[in-house]
Formats: structure tokens, sequence, C-alpha cells
């Protein structure tokens, strides 16, 4: 209560006083948009990936920790021209659209200099035309996807072999080192699996042979007796599978209980030997796949460092392929970070990544130009032995046929 | 064509197919709600199973007879916890809330056992195969679903129509408030359906975990189709859904060798004929109310 009219007028005054200042201050501030944050500063830059983390396909969410593990080893060795590197994992639960709020969230408010990984063709799909038109960069996509590549996008660079380039690269492998000439596939029936099927045909046709049997799979379906009947019933000496994980054990599995016994070609997807061999109860030894890393157990001077820095740094991590191959696809970006110097600038940063030529860590060797951003069309063919050890069949080879070189 | 072998294999995952939808069956009869979260109790289940094999390395006897325990519980405890707290609810609120339960069950074992496949095996030796005439090799597995399926499927006639409990859920699913008038204690049905039908759900589950890889969504493909094969032989009718079960697995297996790519829709297909003119199912009569 006021004790006075004069004391009720002083206090209007004043609210209407206050009230002026804050239009006028709302009013006259300098009206621009929430600035994007320039991705990185004098101390840090700010490096972002989705992945599973959680989910149906979490398994594959290691990639984006074993891009943390070499980011903690640059960090530990003084950062990069004096710049410490901080890294970003969101969970999209391998759901696109969940894929686009986070890439989203990252980019406009944490302010991402780049990406690199990104588990999954759907999801990367869903945001590579944002982050190009954002002109953020992307480094190493953790799928094999000819729209990644084509057209040319100048700020995507793509690290993962083509799944049609290690189709080709397995068959000829199969006809001319396995002696094998009835060759059947089994091929999820979407991008992935089309791929493989279209790489291998590639290859027959070369030998004038073709597939004796071409079965498509849903990748929900969990019974697959008779489509393995079917491969028994063509004579198949070697089943090729563009398949995912689950659904290839359960092949392998129906296999057993029918009596049909081929040597069974996978791609690199189910190249973790550890996990295959266990949760196929033991059938998967014996099984052949391209890969595009190096042996889990690799003398290369490279996997010697990661693999120590992962006791030390990340001990609740299994050293599997999936966790270091996220060392390799982010690998590239800190090299032409290290390239650029202090001066960081998009444009500095796509320019060196432009200029790769055969850059080799723990993959394939990686040439990149202003031209062309898919990397490579070379995997390795390793074998699956006991007790889910990793046995190396051939060292990189390159696909004469890859189309997208022409 | 490899007939005998097709003929074996579509029975085989047919009979597994009508194990679990008698599961669901179970249910309907009693509370004619369609139990969406019974794929993910039977995968809870057999995860119960995978970790007292794996962590505790207990017999299979035993993590079976426990998880057996466990499924019971489970199956009793959704009932008292999400369905009987909500009041007065529609069939629609009622398949509603199974859909909640179904996402916390797979939540919880993602959380507790992560996305990660796991391998869950029965105590047979999945490579060991007989071929009894030529051309059909039989293998463990099927011989032990199409053992155990036998069993149940007799326990079940002799639950149903010579014991009281059995003849007391017949009574709830006819009339719940005359059943209740009658003196029978209709909650207790409802809990003693659940824990039932979770405990048939489980051994299934663990058919389906053994032919492919654990993880938390594995069942929820099995789950369509079992609830496809109830539809077939009809909501109501046991030996329905067995026989429906087979259908789908005879159906599945034979076009699926011929023409691969109709193999996952092919059986929905057949069953939205069969509903066009038997909307019942192939076993159930189809009543209408007249007013």
């Amino acid at each position: 209560m006021f004790i006075n009219k004069e004391d009720a007028m002083i206090f209007k005054k004043k609210w209407v006083v206050l009230w002026i200042a804050v239009w006028a201050v709302l009013c006259l501030a300098p009206v621009a948009p929430a600035a994007t944050p320039a991705g990185f500063d004098d101390n840090e830059i700010r490096i972002g990936q989705w992945g599973p983390q959680t989910g149906p396909a979490a398994p594959w969410g290691s990639v984006a920790r074993g891009s943390k593990l070499l980011f903690d080893i640059v960090n530990e060795e003084g950062g990069i021209h004096g710049r410490k590197i901080k890294y970003f994992i969101r969970d999209d639960m391998y759901n696109p659209a969940q894929t686009v709020g986070v890439v989203k969230e990252l980019v406009e408010r944490q302010g991402v200099f780049a990406f690199v990984g990104g588990v999954g063709s759907a999801t990367g799909m869903a945001v590579k035309d944002y982050l190009a038109a954002n002109k953020i960069i992307w480094v190493g996509p953790s799928a094999a996807d000819q729209d990644f590549i084509q057209p040319l996008n100048p700020y995507l660079f793509a690290v993962y072999p083509l799944y049609r380039d290690e189709a080709n690269v397995l068959t000829k492998y199969i006809v001319e080192n396995l002696k094998m000439k009835k060759i059947g596939i089994l091929y999820q029936n979407d991008a992935y699996g089309k791929d493989g099927l279209e790489g291998a045909k590639e290859r027959l046709a070369t030998y004038k042979m073709s597939l004796v049997a071409e079965i498509p799979v849903e990748p929900t379906e969990k019974d697959f007796a008779s489509q393995v009947l079917r491969l028994k019933n063509s004579g198949a000496e070697a089943v090729l599978m563009y398949v995912g994980v689950p659904t290839s054990v359960i092949v392998v599995k129906t296999a057993a209980n029918v009596g049909f016994k081929p040597q069974w070609v996978a791609a690199n997807t189910c190249s973790d030997y550890p996990l295959m061999f266990k949760i196929s109860g033991g059938l998967w030894e014996g099984v052949i796949t391209g890969s595009f890393g190096e042996l889990p157990d690799s003398k290369n001077p490279l996997m010697v460092k990661y693999r120590e820095a992962a006791k030390r740094l990340s001990p609740q991590e299994r050293w599997g392929v999936f966790y270091y191959a996220g060392i390799l696809f982010a690998d590239p970006l800190v090299e032409a970070l290290k390239k650029v110097g202090r001066n960081l600038s998009t444009d500095a940063v796509v320019k060196a990544l432009n200029a790769f030529k055969d850059y080799q860590t723990i993959g394939p060797k990686i040439t990149w130009t202003d031209k062309q951003h898919q990397g490579t069309d070379s995997v390795t063919i390793q074998k699956c032995g006991p007790n889910g050890s990793s046995i190396q069949l051939q060292d990189w080879t390159t696909n004469d046929m890859a189309t997208w070189k022409k | 064509m490899p007939i005998g072998q097709l003929l074996v294999e579509g029975l085989a995952i047919g009979a597994c197919y009508g194990l679990f939808a008698t599961a669901v069956v179970i249910i309907y009869k009693t509370s004619e709600v369609v139990n969406f979260a019974q794929g993910e109790m039977a995968m809870f289940s057999s995860f119960v199973a995978f970790h007292i094999l794996s962590a505790y390395q207990y017999p299979f006897w035993l993590a079976f007879v426990i998880t057996m325990l466990f499924s019971i519980l489970l199956g009793i405890l959704i009932e008292f916890l999400f369905l009987r707290p909500a009041k007065h609810p529609s069939i629609l609120g009622m398949i509603v809330i199974t859909l909640g339960a179904e996402m916390f069950l797979m939540g919880l074992a993602s959380w507790k056992w992560g996305a990660e496949q796991k391998f869950f095996s029965l105590p047979l030796n999945p490579s060991v195969t007989y071929e009894p005439i030529k051309g059909m090799i039989i293998n463990n597995w099927a011989i032990a679903v199409f053992a155990v399926t036998a069993c149940i499927m007799l326990f079940l006639y002799i639950f149903f129509k010579f014991t009281k409990l059995g003849v007391a859920m017949r009574a709830t699913q006819q009339n719940k408030h005359a059943a209740k008038i009658m003196g029978i204690r209709t909650e207790r049905v409802f809990s003693f359906a659940w824990g039932f039908s979770s405990l048939i759900g489980a051994v299934a589950g663990m058919f389906f975990a053994s032919r492919a890889t654990l993880d938390p969504a594995f069942m929820m493909e099995p789950f369509l189709r079992a609830f496809a094969a109830a539809v077939l032989g009809g909501l109501m009718s046991i030996p329905g859904v067995i026989i429906g079960g087979a259908l789908m697995g005879l159906i599945e297996n034979f076009f699926g060798y011929f023409w691969p790519h109709w193999k996952p829709i092919i059986a929905f297909i057949v069953i939205i004929l069969v509903l066009c003119l038997r909307p019942s199912g192939l076993f159930t009569k189809h009543y209408v109310k007249k007013v």
C-alpha cells in the first residue's frame, strides 16, 4: 500500500521509465540472427559425429567411440597447432529423422567445424544436403553409398570402399583363387545388397559366367530355410552374402541344419570375427570376408600405437574392427588440419583434403582430387580362423573395373 | 525341388509360430486383449535364460525351470501393474497399454544386456541331422519343436477340458459378469492367463532365439507372423492357431523357394484372402450379434 498519492505517482513513473527502457533496448538492439559459431577458435576445433549408441544398430556405435580415441590421442599430444579437438558424439538410434535433429543441433548450437564417420546410408543421406548447404566438411561416412560421391559434393570425402567394388574383388578371388565356378548370392533387398549383386555380376561377366542363384532377403526376416534350400539345390559351391549381421548368422545356422556346406563369402559389414564367431556358435569359422582395415592384431606401427592407447584411454572398449574403423574414418581430417596450419578455414581444409594422394594409415590408400571424392576402391580379403581370429588371405586389392573412376 | 525338406522346414517353423500364437490366444480368449507386448515378454524371458546360462553357468534344465518361473511372474506382474490399474478401459486403451509395456520391456532389455546380438543355444547340436526318408533331412531343433508343441497342445486340451481352472477360464471368456456371479474370481483368472501365456511365449521365444540370434528386437518379426497365424486360424481356437501356424510356415517356405521376393508378404496376402471369405478365421465360428 502507498502512503500517499505522491508515492504512488513516483512508483508509476518508475515503472513507465523501466518499460520504455526495456522496449528501447529491444527495439534498438542490432537485429541479427543468432550467428552460427565459426567451428573453431584460438583454443579448440569442434568436430562431431552421429551414430547409434542405443537401439538395434548399437553394435556399430563403436565407430563414433573409436574416433574419440583418435581425438583423445591428438589432444594428449598437444592438439593441432595449439588447438585442442572438442568432440561431440550424438546418438541418432540409426533413425534418419533423429540424425537430422542431432546434426542441426551440433551445427547451429555447438557450431561444429566438421563431421567424421556417421553410421548408415539412410542417416547420411538425410543430412548430406544440409551439411553441404552449410559448408560443413564431412570426412569418412561410415557407409558406402554411391549417392554420397555422385554428383560431386565439394565438402564430402568418402573413405569407405564401395560394396560394388568389394563384391567385384571377392568374386574375382572366388573364381581365380578358390577355383569355384558355381557361385550364388544372397543379398539384402536394398541399395547395399543390390550394389553387392551388381559387383558380382560385373566380375562374372568377364569370365562369361553367371550366378547360379540370386536370392533377395528382407533385413527383418528371421527364417531363411527356403532360401538356403534353393541355394543348396542350385549346386552353389560358394555363396556371397550382402546381408546384415543377424541375417548372415541365421543363414549359416540354417545351412548347418539342412546339411549345406558351401564356402561362405561375406561383405565387410560381417568382418567383426570375434562377434560373428560368438553369435554363430563357432559356425563363422572358415567364412571369408572383405575388409577395409588392417587385421586387429596387425603389427603395423600405427595399429600398435592405437591398440596400446585404447588399453590406456578406453579400457572398457573391445578392440573390434568397427571400433578402430572410427580412427580410420577420422584420421584424414586430422591430417588435413595439421597440413593447413594455424590459419584455419573451411576452404583451406577442403583444399588440403583435395590434395590427398595415396595417403595410408590403418586402412586403404586414399586419393582425393577436386573432381573425385571416393577415396579408394581397395579391400583386403580375410578369413575367420579358430576362436574368431583373423587370417589375411590377400593384401590390399583394387578393383580394376571400378565404374566411378571412369 | 526338395519337397520333403521344404515340408519339414515349413512345418517346424510353422509349429513355432503356432506355439507362440497359442500364447497370444490364451490372453485373447480370457480378456479379449491383443497383447502387443507378447513378443517382448518372450524376448525378456529368453534374455533371463541367457543370463542364467552365461553369467551363472547353471545347467540348461535348471536355467529352463528358473526361466519358466520368471516368465509366469512376468506375465502376472504386467497384468497387475499395467492393465489392472486402468479404470474401465476400452479395448483400444488396453492395446495401447500393452504397446507401452512392449516399449518398456525392450528398453529395459537394451539397458541391461545391450543391443549387440547374443548367442543363445538349446542343448542340441544343430549340425546333427537325420534322413528318415531320402531327401527329407530333419534336425534336432525341428524334432524338439514338434515334440514340445505336441506336449503343450495335449496339456492345454486336458487343462481346458478337465480342470476347474480351465473351465473357469473358459467361463470368464464367455461372460465375465456371469462368471463373477458364479463365484469365479475373474481377476485371478486374468492373472493366471497372463502368467500361463507368458510361459508358453517364453518356450517359443527360446526356440526362435536358438534358431536366430538374441537381441532386444529379435521377437518383433516372429510376433507379427504368429499373430497372423492366430488370425488365420481364428483368435478363439487353440487347435486353429496351431494349424494356422503350420499353414503359414508351409506357404512361406514353398512360395519362398520359387519366388523369394514374395516370401515376406505372401502369407499376409493369403490371410487377407482368407479373412475376406471367413472373417473369424478358418477354425472359429462367426457369430453375428442380433439386436
